[in-house]
């Protein structure tokens, strides 16, 4: 750098923010900055400088150039149902919020592409294209509300992606601007485009690289047949061997649901499902052609009773499926009607240690004096532990908070992960150094640094300690309160 | 122990060029400490796994060592019951599938030559068979993996899971990166239980048109083959469908499809045991065959137009054949360099052609060209990469983050990296 130009202050920022996106699309009232202060984790929250709302790429371009000359940090936010605080705003930063770009831009179902802008909701994809036979497969529970934007920051799942993998598996391209204000088209559509697979540091880095403008997805076919069954279990013991049981059999289910005692009391509460009181239940979807189905489907049932089933069900016609759906799909906020608050955990484990992991967690809980309602992803091993609590209690949100943490170690120490689906965000960066090691950490961070040197988005998410580009860290020493057995790395 | 580097000779050399040094490293830690020890002295590497993707890319424009993978060839840790496998790079992914078949299991990969194909090579050139059509490319099933950096830093992303979103996806980054951003050290796949029935129907006599349509209408019928892939025979093709998975479901798919083919008029063949092996045997003949082979990709609705830009690309080499994934938009050419100035001319004619792709320009990248592989008198003239990726700079910057010397296959990868 030549000569150090004053930065300019915040108001002239705005200002010119104006000026380039018109001043309806810049906010500053503190009534409107309101709902930006927190995503869908809603206990933390900070006020945001200004929400910027971008309506094109030019746009983009344009507040991210300035927001750079100003150094003012941005955070990029889709529909704001995340739950790991990644769209939390940074102090005296601002929101850059995609929902104004929401047009569905092609549709080209010959080759089973949709291209997009990121404020487009999840199921209105699907919604879309429904009519032709498909479909876009990645569905978060939250696929009503969601945006495709926030499914590519956060490289969302769902219950299907047990069959049909995660986002990653079906973002073809993507048009992103990072924040020199470039603006790069990244993948194919067409298979194997030369050069990196950048799309796979875009998708799941939480809105660390870049601003996605535009999104090429892939569609798949509506499958020939779904079925569907429902059955409970004595324990979580025998529901977690059947589903060991169907995946030994060499099944491949589109989704294998676990619900524990209090996630079904739960969903009862909520949709008025005329389930039993049972220790645990299972709902099972099998998907594709229809022999292959029919055979899959009858081969699960009897591996489910042979396990200890108490009872199979098996939905009569789609609206009564569509409802046991429901009632799994409800269950984070059917929580609700069982607990005054209640903390939404997300880890992984290996499939084969379900079992065990949720007698832990059950002694864990105990040992906190709460209680845990457990709702998963059992074929993948994903856990969604919900951490009940009264926060009138004095003391109870930290302690339900610890227990949180603790069930987070359990899922490392199993040989799992600390988030299956929800990232990293804002709450759990301190967990990262638990899960991974300091030369792992750098060497994401330099993947960080090739898309954003100057650490303009989404600072201080997903990274316990951040790094400035451009650093070349020394080999790791360690420090002389660790040599004396004082303290753990950190 | 530490791997001591030898002195190289011709069997260590990468397309032409010969290193003075080889190393053989048996454990993480020795690669680590190797790839300290060339960075010390500001030595350029290349990693080399079976060999069977080595003339994929162009020769290193600078190459001191050769790290080779055989050594480091442990299954680390395989959990049938999680379907997952952990293991070091340089095993072989026949030898592989013979450790998992033992447990009913597979990694749905097929690669070309898996005898001699090696996991960490398979990663880093991408590369891929006929499953790929139900499975996905090599990054839809690897889970985690240890890298090893060029300054000798061990790095691990993603796990040991399926499911993992935590931190930024190393393992899926390095896939295809031609050893250009670290050595692939171990790979960590999900793994799919072996099928307890396959069948395969043939239908020869299709045009590139046809070979499309009859792909499409097999998937509107809602039928899902695990690799559908057309092989020239003379001037049209015959597109084989191969079905796996449980018996009553392989049977009532294969009858299903015969049977529309058949009230077409098509002349069909449903293929079991040696007969199916056979043909997929032919399809690894074709696309391995002759020294000059290229890959190339476009809108899978592009198929017929691909076709006719790759047909004079065929026909300037002897023997030439084509291989089409109809589902994928891939298309494989394979055969014997004759002239090299008329097959570099029709490479060039074929990328003009594939980049204009069908119908309305689109963003991102669609319709390339790449030599897999080729001899020296045609790499004379023809780029092995085509025209550099249009997020070049990026990639370059993504280079210089984890290699900023420069010394891991230098100029080997695309756009010159």
């Amino acid at each position: 750098m030549t000569r150090a130009a004053p930065r300019p202050t915040l108001d002239e920022t705005v200002r010119r923010l104006e000026a380039a996106l018109g001043a309806e699309h810049v906010l500053t009232d503190p009534a409107d900055l309101l709902v930006y202060e927190a995503d869908g984790l809603t206990h933390g929250r900070t006020r945001p400088a200004v929400v910027v709302l971008p309506g094109s790429t030019d746009d983009v371009v344009a507040l991210v150039r300035i927001a750079r000359e100003a150094g003012l940090p941005l955070v990029p936010r889709g529909a704001g149902t995340g739950l790991s605080g990644g769209a939390r705003p940074v102090e005296g930063g601002a929101v850059v919020s995609l929902s104004r770009m929401r047009r569905i831009l092609e549709l080209d179902l010959e080759n089973g592409w949709a291209r997009v802008e990121p404020g487009v909701i999840n199921l209105d994809v699907s919604r879309a294209v429904a009519g032709a036979g498909y479909y876009y497969a990645p569905d978060p529970s939250s696929q009503g509300v969601c945006s495709i934007g926030g499914n590519v920051a956060e490289n969302s799942g769902g219950a299907h992606c047990l069959k049909y993998g995660f986002t990653t598996n079906h973002v073809l391209h993507a048009r992103v601007v990072l924040s020199d204000g470039s603006v790069v088209d990244l993948g194919g559509p067409a298979a194997d485009a030369p050069g990196y697979d950048l799309l796979a540091a875009l998708v799941g880095s939480e809105g660390l690289v870049a601003i996605v403008t535009e999104v090429t997805l892939r569609l798949l076919r509506r499958p020939e047949v779904t079925r569907t069954f429902f059955a409970t279990f004595p324990s979580t013991d025998e529901a977690g061997a059947a589903v060991s049981g169907i995946i030994a059999a060499g099944i491949l289910p589109a989704a294998i649901e676990m619900m524990d005692r209090l996630a079904i009391e739960a969903a009862k509460a909520a949709t008025g499902l005329d389930w039993p009181d049972v220790g645990a239940a299972l709902l099972m979807d099998a998907d594709g052609p229809r022999a292959e189905v029919e055979h899959v489907s009858a081969r699960a049932i009897e591996i489910a009773r042979a396990a200890g089933a108490l009872e199979v069900r098996v939905p009569r016609d789609e609206a009564e499926r569509q409802l046991m759906w429901k009632g799994r799909k409800s269950a984070f906020a059917a929580v609700g009607r069982i607990s005054p608050s209640y903390l939404v955990e997300d880890g992984v484990i290996p499939r084969s240690e379900i079992a065990r992991v949720l007698r832990e967690i059950t002694r864990l809980a105990a040992a906190a004096g709460l209680r845990v309602a457990n709702v998963f992803h059992a074929g993948d091993g994903n856990l969604h532990p919900l951490v009940l609590y009264d926060a009138r209690n004095p003391g109870e949100e930290a302690r339900a908070a610890a227990l949180g943490g603790e069930i987070l170690r359990l899922c490392i120490r199993s040989g799992g992960s600390i988030t299956g689906e929800h990232g990293v965000g804002a709450e759990k960066a301190a967990y990262m150094a638990e899960q991974f090691g300091p030369d792992d950490l750098e060497t994401m961070q330099r993947v960080r640094c090739a898309f954003d040197g100057a650490a303009l988005l989404n600072p201080g998410k997903v990274f316990p300690t951040p790094r400035l580009c451009g650093e070349k860290p020394g080999p790791y020493r360690p420090h002389p309160a660790e040599l004396a057995g004082l303290a753990e790395r950190w | 122990m530490s791997a001591a580097p030898r002195h190289a000779g011709p069997p260590d050399a990468v397309l032409g060029v010969t290193p003075r040094l080889a190393i053989e490293p048996a454990t993480v830690p020795e690669a680590a400490e190797a790839l300290r020890a060339l960075a010390a002295d500001g030595l350029a590497v290349t990693f080399v796994g079976g060999g069977t993707d080595l003339e994929l890319g162009a020769p290193p424009a600078r190459l001191d060592a050769v790290l080779h993978t055989r050594r480091l060839s442990r299954i680390r840790e395989h959990a049938p019951a999680d379907q997952i496998v952990a293991v070091e790079a340089g095993i072989t992914i026949a030898e592989l599938q013979r450790a998992l078949a033992a447990h009913g299991q597979r990694l749905a990969l097929d690669p070309p030559f898996p005898e001699r194909a090696t996991a960490g090579g398979v990663v880093a050139a991408n590369a891929f068979g006929p499953r790929r059509t139900r499975f996905g490319p090599v990054r839809d099933l690897v889970i985690g993996m240890t890298l090893v950096r060029a300054d000798g830093v061990v790095a691990r992303g993603g796990g040991k899971v399926v499911k993992n979103v935590a931190g930024f996806d190393l393992p899926r980054l390095l896939c295809g990166s031609l050893g250009t951003l670290g050595l692939v050290a171990e790979v960590v796949f999900r793994l799919h239980p072996l099928p307890e029935a396959s069948a395969t129907v043939t239908v020869a006599g299709l045009s590139a048109a046809q070979v499309r349509a009859a792909a499409v209408a097999a998937l509107d019928d809602r039928l899902e083959p695990v690799a559908l892939a057309a092989l020239g025979e003379g001037a049209g093709f015959r597109l084989a469908f191969r079905f796996e998975g449980f018996g009553p479901g392989v049977a009532e798919q294969a009858e299903r499809l015969a049977g529309s083919l058949a009230r077409e008029g098509r002349a069909v063949e449903r293929l079991a045991g040696p007969d199916e092996a056979a043909i997929w045997a032919r399809h690894e003949a074709l696309r391995g065959g002759g020294d000059v082979r290229a890959r190339a990709s476009f809108a899978p609705a592009a198929l017929a137009a691909a076709v006719e830009a790759l047909r004079p690309l065929e026909g300037a080499l002897r023997g030439g054949a084509l291989v089409l994934h109809p589902v994928l938009g891939i298309a494989l050419v394979a055969g014997r360099l004759e002239d090299a100035a008329a097959a570099a001319l029709a490479i060039e004619d074929a990328r003009t052609a594939l980049a204009r792709g069908a119908g309305a320009p689109r963003p991102g990248v669609v319709g390339t060209l790449v030599l897999t592989a080729a001899p020296p008198a045609l790499r004379a003239l023809a780029d092995p990469w085509g025209p550099p990726p249009p997020a070049l700079e990026l990639m370059r910057r993504l280079k210089r983050e984890l290699d900023p010397d420069g010394r891991l296959a230098p100029g080997r990868f695309a756009g010159g990296i």
